[in-house]
């Protein structure tokens, strides 16, 4: 386990700080130029914030029309057919500067809880989807016109506005450091943040501190 | 260019009231508990998605995209109630959070342009684009007049946005926004052509500040930066005039139209404005 972990963190140490860097001892790796950029780290993460409004504010109108909230008189196809395109094309915005936001401090992300929280919620979610799209979704035209869907149907939208707003919460809380390696906090807190092999190590709450050697011997 | 215009500039006299603001019992509540300031944050994001997938249908609808099988009245009687929610939440999680970084807000210049875009957002919304659905695309006086008066408001937020220094950046995010609108409401060969001229010019940017001026001579990069934000805006405007008056939506007519485009992007200002506030 902590050899897996070592070879993590060795990998997202050559993304950070090795992978782009010339052979300058003042050269920066990609990772560092985009974290460092004047402007272009600042517009990735409005971009994501943005385009979070629009696949959000899209998704939550599909998921109250499947709970039988909102446009009850209009069949389900109309309004999934008509939004979904619109709440794909924000999904691959909000990807793609996510992984932007991603290269650029992939160690601090990979050893915060409220990423890790993210990544499972957002799994949950898209396996939501593969659900709906697989099974629910497959009887559609029984219950197209139904002002109120099937409970399969009602459960899926009920899941989704959950994990999303899980994601979203998760999301918001990744800049808070209450939780951060390096600090002294719970065992179990450093055991899902893998703190021991992070970048500034691991201290409990009787303050006994552990760093790893790797980064300690960080180029 | 200035540090830009900010709340201390216009009410000066209230910056004693401001800095006893972060130790009222309000700011105390919300930064009280662990998760306190972040927990209303959250709130307000959940809000701005509200406000988001409410009002960009709505006004979509009058641009002729999005739920076009139902009249843009329907699609208000669906949304509107979701919309008040949005405008509500914003303000009430807005209060609480600012109220603990008060006196960094009164600094700012990008919470200038936010209050702005609030006022001019709720104007726009309440004013002209819920009327204008209600009525099916068909604009009376009164939303003529409210338009007049949010979408001047709305230019007088953008115009600070542009004219403040490490705020300006941030206009690419309403260029972004708007490009993005005209990708679903173009259509057939214009819709390719439109494409074809934002690639180019994204192309020419690249180059030009990649490869032409190297990435750190910012005393030559920031005036070519600008001369492509302003070829960015008239591509954009162009584009979205001949939707304007070539529009194929069946309600309304071109000042309808004109009035949705406003009504989305007023909204992105005040989020790009609200994200900005960081930066600053």
């Amino acid at each position: 386990m902590n050899r897996l972990q070592a070879s993590i963190d060795a990998f997202l140490n050559w993304i950070e700080h090795v992978w782009g860097k010339g052979p300058t001892p003042d050269g920066q790796s990609f990772s560092e130029l985009l974290l460092g950029s004047l402007n272009f780290w600042s517009l990735l993460e409005g971009t994501h914030l943005i385009m979070l409004m629009l696949f959000a504010g899209t998704i939550l109108v599909v998921d109250l029309r499947l709970l039988g909230v909102t446009f009850r008189k209009t069949k389900v196809s109309t309004i999934s057919d008509s939004i979904l395109p619109l709440t794909v094309f924000s999904f691959a915005f909000v990807v793609m500067s996510g992984m932007g936001l991603l290269f650029a401090k992939p160690i601090f992300y990979y050893h915060t809880v409220w990423f890790l929280a993210k990544m499972v919620f957002l799994t949950l979610a898209l396996l939501n989807i593969l659900i709906f799209h697989g099974r629910v979704q497959a009887t559609q035209d029984s219950w197209d016109s139904d002002e109120t869907p099937p409970r399969a149907a009602r459960m899926s939208a009920g899941a989704s506005l959950v994990l999303w707003t899980l994601v979203i919460l998760c999301g918001r809380f990744i800049p808070y450091d209450v939780y951060q390696c390096g600090k002294p906090q719970p065992d179990w807190v450093n055991w899902i943040q893998q703190c021991k092999t992070s970048e500034k190590g691991e201290e409990n709450m009787a303050g006994q501190r552990f760093d790893a050697q790797m980064w300690k011997e960080k180029p | 260019m200035s540090d830009g215009l900010t709340l201390e500039h216009i009410f000066p006299q209230a910056a004693a009231w401001v800095e006893g603001l972060a130790t009222t019992p309000l700011s105390l509540f919300v930064n009280g508990p662990k998760f306190g300031y972040a927990s209303w944050e959250v709130g307000h994001i959940l809000s701005l998605i509200l406000i988001g997938g409410s009002t960009i249908l709505m006004n979509m609808r009058l641009l002729g995209a999005g739920v076009t099988q139902e009249k843009p009245a329907e699609i208000y009687r669906n949304l509107r109630w979701l919309q008040n929610i949005g405008v509500i939440g914003i303000i009430v999680t807005g209060i609480l959070i600012g109220s603990t970084n008060a006196v960094k807000l009164y600094n700012s210049s990008a919470f200038t342009v936010k209050m702005i875009a609030l006022l001019a957002g709720i104007i726009l919304t309440y004013g002209v684009s819920r009327p204008l659905a209600a009525a099916n695309g068909v604009a009376a006086t009164m939303q003529k007049v409210w338009f007049a008066i949010g979408g001047a408001i709305f230019l007088a937020g953008l115009w600070v946005l542009c004219t403040s220094v490490l705020i300006n950046v941030g206009v690419y995010h309403i260029i972004t926004a708007a490009a993005l609108i005209l990708v679903a409401v173009t259509r057939g060969r214009l819709r390719w052509a439109y494409l074809a001229g934002l690639v180019a010019l994204i192309v020419a940017q690249f180059v030009h500040t990649h490869v032409i001026i190297k990435p750190d001579d910012y005393d030559h990069l920031n005036p070519v930066n600008k001369v492509y934000t302003v070829l960015y805006g008239v591509w954009l405007v162009g584009t979205a005039l001949i939707t304007i008056f070539r529009g194929r939506g069946e309600e309304g007519g071109p000042l309808t139209r004109t009035m949705a485009y406003v009504g989305i992007l007023v909204w992105v200002l005040g989020a790009t404005a609200g994200r900005w506030i960081a930066y600053q």
